[in-house]
């Protein structure tokens, strides 16, 4: 412990713009009435942020804050995925901003604080790092998902979110307490010599806290069997929280678990990986299953995105595995990379359709009504789908690459036959959009900040997928 | 001819540059026109391909190599060997004539009409010039969404039921290969077609492989049992996509053997021949029989394209030089037949709306030049001397007999039948009284319609009475193919 140095806070500045942002708008939250002062301010906090974190990157490691926090490869490839969802979800936020008459000056600091949580979590290298940074994150999520507070809806969302959410911290928070009582440590480093060194592998103790931590660290990346908060959540939420949820939030989580599994509990790997296996296949399967019977868009959304977290794990599955190398991981990063932007570009359509977004039979016969919004939506749903050349295959094609050639056969065949079954779902929405005649009028033009997040996602989807490596070539892992 | 200009690249993607600019500036009749222009162009600039293409050599040709992803080791290749350049050649005639016969059929969303179809080009031209299997896939699965659409949209009154189900049966084919290329890949790091032939395989992990690149190919033959998907799609499908889907999707399957299994998976093919054989010869002969029970047009000629592609597949496991070659040269005459057929049945369908056999008859009467083509295309289809389709199976049933005399005796047999159902298709249509419902329709072709069909009965003709100019670009491929997986 060498005490904290002001010169570890420059390690810290992408959060700092972020927290500082937030303040500003938070103090001048009576001056902000209308939305694109506040969004043009999150927009570029969350570029500085993000541009800040692509400079600090490099490949060697630098630990600051005592152990708290640690600034490596790993953690600044997140923090830049987490800040560019930030850039885009407050891009989307526009329409809804304003058609919810929510004050834009908290509803965007709320945005930066929790988007500051995420980005403390990808570099925590403490248990108690992570467990505060998440803290922030689910804290300012609870509020964002009521924020439209005249929407029933809404609330009954958040609060829903908010008893789940809290069983999950009180969790993860017991798991910490026990790892803390067999190692007598909460950084990850300590913890994994302290295991190896002991002897502790199979101490019950030790089992039981790997469980507790398990199932909340699960919770935070809406994994079956924690997934059920989820599809509500997202529902009642308004699009732009949704689409934050399922993308950012979900990639902070992705990095904790990756974080945890691959240096904290390094030394037993083996259970580690067979914990990650019950997850994912599980998350797989369900979501994908789930899925075929929603009849709301949101939701339909929130079943692919537990889906999704299934497939997401494979790298970290291969990584964790006997043969595995730092190859899984970095699977997993260009997995979660890509999946933000496709599932952020389905939620914007979600948002750019407005009333007509969320039921999907309200989505029969767009693309004779609004070609250019249809096919987006196509593009987004192929990706989803994995289908090339999309960027979904490409991530596909990386994390079932990286289990197949550590051994897991029958991972590999779960995971490309629950992709046919997943094809079904999106393409429903396909069948719907294409091949009905249109029942409900045309939708209304949506802001011009929705299009440029439209395009923003459909650029990386596209050339994610024809150029693969062209966005993560610089995933590394913890 | 050794020049740097990218032939290859450019007749693939012509049509995805045409699909952009229908979009962007089409409007009515400019649609049209567009489209034609673009298809048109792409035959144009193929031409050097066939013309200037070295028959006495077996390697790849016109091969352009480009860094892709570095990373994977994974490299943008194109070339074309004898095997796949009757192919483009066909994609591009076929394509001409999908938006000749489409001028008037389509009348709702032409611009995404002709842009799935131009895109769909694109990924047929890609897929059979693609000299590494992750190309080879990507055009793979890029041709499954238009197709999808082109049957979902324009397509008949159950389309959506057969275009649902074309998805799923594909997907569900083709997830097999992505794993088995991604397991190739693991394990020899390169997805080159030409370095993963000179590979080693172990003979169980080939075995898998086999398994799991079938699934894919025998999809899309289709092989028996899982044609299902098969007469839907191509029933309820607006002529230019089952032209599309008969013509060169089915293809795509027959040549992923030709290019993966054969060449890759020697030993599995040995160790798998027999059951191949056994579901190639059932292919034929129930599909034939199942052909006979019809009584919907198009339906009728969907199942015979099951029996048809039978003897394709029964071709290619002869693995007997004849056999293949007429394997090859049957893929592509039966490319032109039931494309023909099907653009025939489309242009009275036109007329009629119809496509019950006993709402037709006499239509010889009404319409003497149709009658005749419909003639040319039906014998041609039935394997009658002097058509096409007489060499190709001529080559592959002496390739099966020399195999397994049983295996020859059960395609006479395919043979027979199909002479059957569609000299009495033929009947039932065309001659006979005129049926009371077609009265006073105007069922003769006009000029743009005996431009769509002209071409395909003049290359019926021409390969029935000099098959040469097919078969001389596979003799040294085949050949190569051939002595390169045989093994003691």
């Amino acid at each position: 412990m060498n005490g904290t140095n002001f010169s570890d806070l420059r390690l810290l500045l992408p959060e700092l713009i972020l927290v500082g942002t937030a303040l500003v708008l938070l103090l001048a939250a009576r001056r902000i009435q209308t939305a694109p002062l506040a969004t043009a301010g999150t927009i570029l906090a969350a570029l500085a942020a993000g541009l800040v974190s692509y400079w600090l990157w490099s490949a060697d490691p630098k630990i600051g804050f005592g152990g708290m926090v640690t600034l490596d490869g790993y953690s600044q490839f997140f923090k830049v995925l987490i800040a560019s969802a930030l850039a885009v979800t407050a891009l989307l936020s526009e329409r809804k901003i304003d058609a919810d008459r929510v004050r834009p000056a908290e509803y965007h600091a709320l945005f930066l604080l929790a988007a500051t949580g995420m980005m403390f979590a990808a570099g925590a290298s403490d248990l108690l790092t992570l467990y505060l940074s998440l803290e922030l994150t689910t804290l300012c999520s609870y509020i964002l998902v009521g924020i439209t507070v005249e929407k029933p809806k809404s609330n009954e969302a958040a609060i829903k979110y908010f008893l789940l959410g809290s069983f999950a911290s009180a969790l993860l928070l017991y798991g910490i307490a026990l790892v803390y009582g067999v190692t007598g440590t909460t950084d990850f480093a300590a913890i994994n010599s302290a295991v190896s060194e002991n002897g502790i592998g199979s101490n019950k103790i030790f089992l039981a806290a790997i469980g507790l931590l398990a199932a909340g660290l699960a919770f935070k990346i809406a994994a079956f069997p924690f997934h059920a908060w989820a599809p509500d959540t997202y529902q009642g939420a308004s699009a732009p929280v949704a689409a934050f949820l399922a993308t950012a939030s979900k990639v902070a989580g992705v990095a904790a678990v990756g974080r945890v599994c691959l240096v904290a509990f390094d030394s037993e790997a083996r259970l580690v990986s067979m914990v990650l296996v019950g997850f994912a296949a599980l998350s797989i399967i369900v979501g994908s299953i789930i899925a075929l019977s929603q009849t709301n868009m949101k939701r339909l959304l929130a079943y692919s995105s537990i889906a999704h977290a299934g497939y997401a794990l494979l790298g970290f599955i291969a990584a964790t595995s006997q043969f595995g190398t730092s190859d899984g991981a970095a699977a997993t990063m260009t997995y979660v990379f890509l999946y933000v932007f496709m599932t952020l570009g389905a939620f914007g359509v979600v948002i750019a359709l407005g009333e007509r977004g969320e039921n999907l039979s309200s989505y029969e016969g767009l693309a004779a009504q609004r070609p250019g919004i249809a096919a987006l939506m196509l593009l987004f749903l192929l990706s989803l789908t994995g289908i090339p050349p999309t960027a979904g295959f490409v991530a596909k094609f990386v994390v079932i690459l990286s289990v197949l050639s550590t051994g897991h056969v029958a991972l590999a065949v779960l995971a490309v036959v629950c992709s046919v079954i997943s094809a079904f779902v999106y393409l429903r929405v396909a069948v719907l959009m294409y091949m009905k005649d249109p029942g409900e009028p045309v939708p209304s033009r949506c802001p011009r900040t929705v299009y440029m997040a439209l395009a923003v996602a459909a650029l990386v989807t596209v050339i994610g997928g024809i150029f693969p490596g062209r966005f993560t070539f610089w995933a590394v892992g913890p | 001819m050794m020049t740097n200009f990218p032939l290859l690249t450019v007749t693939t993607f012509l049509p995805l540059v045409g699909a952009v600019l229908v979009q962007l500036l089409g409007h009515g009749r400019l649609v049209r026109w567009t489209a034609l222009a673009t298809t048109l162009v792409t035959l144009a600039v193929s031409v050097p391909l066939y013309v200037n293409f070295d028959k006495s050599s077996s390697e790849l040709q016109f091969v352009e190599s480009a860094n892709w992803i570095p990373a994977w080791n994974i490299a943008y290749r194109m070339g074309v060997d004898g095997i796949s350049l009757p192919f483009i050649f066909l994609t591009a005639i076929l394509t001409i004539l999908c938006v000749g016969v489409s001028w008037t059929a389509i009348t709702t969303r032409e611009r995404e009409f002709y842009a799935s179809l131009l895109v769909a080009e694109t990924a047929m031209i890609g897929l059979f010039a693609a000299a590494n299997l992750f190309l080879f896939f990507i055009f793979w699965e890029l041709m499954v969404v238009p197709v999808f659409l082109l049957i979902g949209v324009w397509g008949g009154p159950s389309r959506v039921y057969a275009a649902v189900k074309f998805l799923l049966f594909t997907l569900a084919g083709s997830v097999f290969m992505l794993l088995a290329m991604i397991a190739l890949y693991s394990e020899f790091g390169t997805l080159d077609f030409n370095e993963l032939s000179g590979k080693t395989i172990e003979s169980e992990f080939q075995a898998w492989l086999f398994l799991a690149f079938l699934a894919a190919f025998a999809v899309k033959v289709p092989m028996f049992p899982v044609h299902t998907w098969l007469p839907d799609a191509h029933t309820e499908a607006p002529t230019a996509g089952s032209v599309i889907l008969a013509g060169i999707l089915l293809k795509m399957g027959a040549y992923g053997l030709l290019r993966v299994s054969l060449p890759i998976l020697p030993e599995a093919v040995k160790l798998f021949l027999v059951p191949m054989l056994v579901l190639s010869v059932v292919a034929i002969v129930y599909g034939a029989y199942v052909t006979l029970t019809q009584t919907d047009v198009k339906r009728l000629i969907a199942y015979s394209s099951v029996s048809h592609m039978g003897f394709v597949t029964l071709g290619i496991f002869t693995l007997e030089q004849s056999g293949v070659e007429g394997a090859v040269l049957q893929m592509f005459n039966h490319g032109i037949i039931s494309a023909a057929l099907f653009l025939c049945v489309g242009m009275i369908y036109e007329r009629t709306h119809t496509r019950q056999i006993e709402d037709y008859g006499g239509v010889a009467k009404l319409a003497p030049v149709y009658s005749i083509f419909l003639a040319i295309f039906c014998l041609a289809a039935a394997g009658f001397p002097g058509f096409n389709s007489f060499i190709g199976e001529l080559l592959i049933i002496g390739g099966a007999f020399k195999t397994q005399f049983w295996l020859g005796g059960m395609a006479i047999w395919g043979v027979a039948l199909g002479t059957t159902y569609l000299v009495w298709f033929y009947y039932r249509v065309v001659m006979g009284e005129i049926n009371s419902g077609l009265e006073g329709l105007k069922l003769e072709l006009n000029t743009r319609e005996v431009a769509t069909l002209a071409p395909l009965a003049f290359l019926v003709l021409c390969l029935g009475l000099y098959p040469e100019c097919v078969l001389s670009y596979l003799h040294e491929t085949v050949d190569a193919l051939l002595t390169a997986g045989a093994i003691p």
